[in-house]
């Protein structure tokens, strides 16, 4: 499935693959912070950096778009509600009703600044070993002090290892109702049923069995975390990055 | 709890976690509303795993999403979704998936309870994300209820009625040691 490779880690040696995964957990949350107030020059601008990184890195560029298929549909619905309720010169109108070209141009900035970070997060999981991010996260855990550290930094790893392992799920599942006829029946309940349940019990059965392989081999919360380095290529990207959210905010 | 249940149940809040995350990118095309089953498996956290573990659960989903990691819906990541105008629905879930959990947990696995629990919990969600959309949007009250929970009730009702069956199939197969839940299903 397609979601497979943008949410997968993919070994490699792009550079992505060699910063500071800490770094990386950085440069996220600046980016994010800064785009929510670029515009649509510096959002061009990211986009190229982003697509150039997409070539470099790894997971293949349509494989993202495939997975920004699925997102589109909430990028439209924002862009609708921004250019129906932002006041400004109207392009359409249909009795109360108007499209403005204000509120087009603020719909189309929104939903680019959502692609594009949606973009930035799957490029931090596909070159990122889960074990890199539990390790960081444990690394950050002063940020967030009411959290047992050890168990909250397995669980995202967990989560991370998880979600390609449901959308596998759920198409396996698809695959084998579809072969039954399952998908004949046009009721909507009859087929969540037949669909749902199977895929819930199918992935908690999985589930069930992962606990019972870490408790087999003696899975206990103090483990040895990859060792994290920062070196100066990280501290160069860090200056370059926090450099260019400047600018981005500036323009 | 021993650490054999600990350990299980660890894995079952992360998987549910994952599931929510996985649930923000399915939508079920079914009447003008998408069905987007996100709070579903917030509302199953809460079934399945009673208070403490769903808040656990729930509590690092969001912190997942909050890092950066691409969980939230629509696939979105970042400290800017739980500050955006959807964020209060988002923080929400941690009050409403404790407040599941514990009248479940007190239920015996009645069918009505379950219902009942998963009511309060949406309301707690709605009442959290409207307040905070109204805040950040400085839109009028009825219009922040059109906007946005008017659209949602309906899929809710499904979504509760979905997680009633969901539950009902999946509470034979979890295996929580000394959980009230083993093997029992709703009672008549």
């Amino acid at each position: 499935m397609t979601e497979r490779f943008a949410f997968n880690y993919r070994s490699g040696t792009s550079v992505l693959h060699e910063l500071d995964v800490r770094f990386k957990l950085v440069f996220i949350v600046i980016i994010s912070l800064a785009s929510l107030k670029a515009g649509m020059p510096a959002l061009a601008a990211l986009t190229f950096v982003l697509v150039m990184l997409l070539i470099h890195a790894g997971p293949a560029v349509n494989s993202i778009l495939k997975l920004l298929r699925y997102v589109s549909f909430f990028l439209v619905l924002i862009f609708i509600a921004r250019a129906l309720s932002t006041p400004g010169s109207p392009v359409l109108e249909y009795k109360t009703v108007s499209v403005t070209r204000e509120g087009m141009y603020g719909g189309a900035v929104v939903c680019w600044r959502l692609a594009v970070v949606i973009t930035i997060g799957l490029l931090l999981v596909s070159t990122t070993r889960p074990s890199e991010i539990k390790a960081a996260v444990e690394w950050f855990r002063p940020l967030f002090p009411f959290f047992p550290k050890k168990k909250v930094s397995i669980m995202m790893s967990l989560i991370i290892r998880f979600i390609p392992f449901i959308f596998d799920q759920a198409k396996e599942t698809a695959d084998a109702q579809r072969a039954r006829g399952v998908e004949i029946r046009k009721n909507p309940v009859y087929r969540l049923r037949k669909l749902l349940i199977p895929l819930m019990r199918r992935i908690f059965a999985r589930a069930d069995k992962l606990a019972d392989a870490m408790e087999a081999r003696c899975y206990s919360e103090n483990r040895t975390d990859p060792e994290l380095k920062s070196r100066q290529a990280d501290w160069v990207a860090l200056g370059v990055v926090i450099a260019s959210c400047f600018v981005m905010v500036a323009i | 709890m021993d650490s054999s249940a600990q350990l299980r149940m660890m894995v079952y809040a992360s998987l549910l976690a994952a599931l929510t995350a996985a649930g923000a990118y399915l939508a079920i095309p079914i009447g003008p509303v998408p069905i987007i089953l996100q709070n579903l498996f917030v509302f199953l956290s809460g079934l399945l795993l009673g208070s403490r573990w769903g808040f656990a659960s729930v509590a690092v989903y969001l912190l997942a999403g909050a890092v950066g990691l691409p969980v939230f819906a629509g696939g979105l990541g970042g400290i800017g979704r739980l500050a955006g105008p959807t964020g209060g629905y988002l923080v929400g879930f941690l009050p409403a998936v404790w407040v599941i959990g514990w009248i479940s947990e007190r239920s015996k696995t009645r069918i009505f309870a379950d219902v009942f629990a998963m009511i309060c919990g949406a309301v707690i969600t709605y009442a959290f994300g409207v307040t905070w959309l109204k805040t950040v949007t400085g839109m009028t009250l009825t219009k922040t209820l059109a906007v946005g929970v008017y659209p949602f009730l309906f899929g809710d009702a499904v979504k509760i009625a979905a997680a009633v069956l969901i539950a009902d199939a999946l509470r034979p197969v979890i295996r929580v040691p000394g959980s009230r839940f083993r093997g029992s299903n709703y009672k008549q």
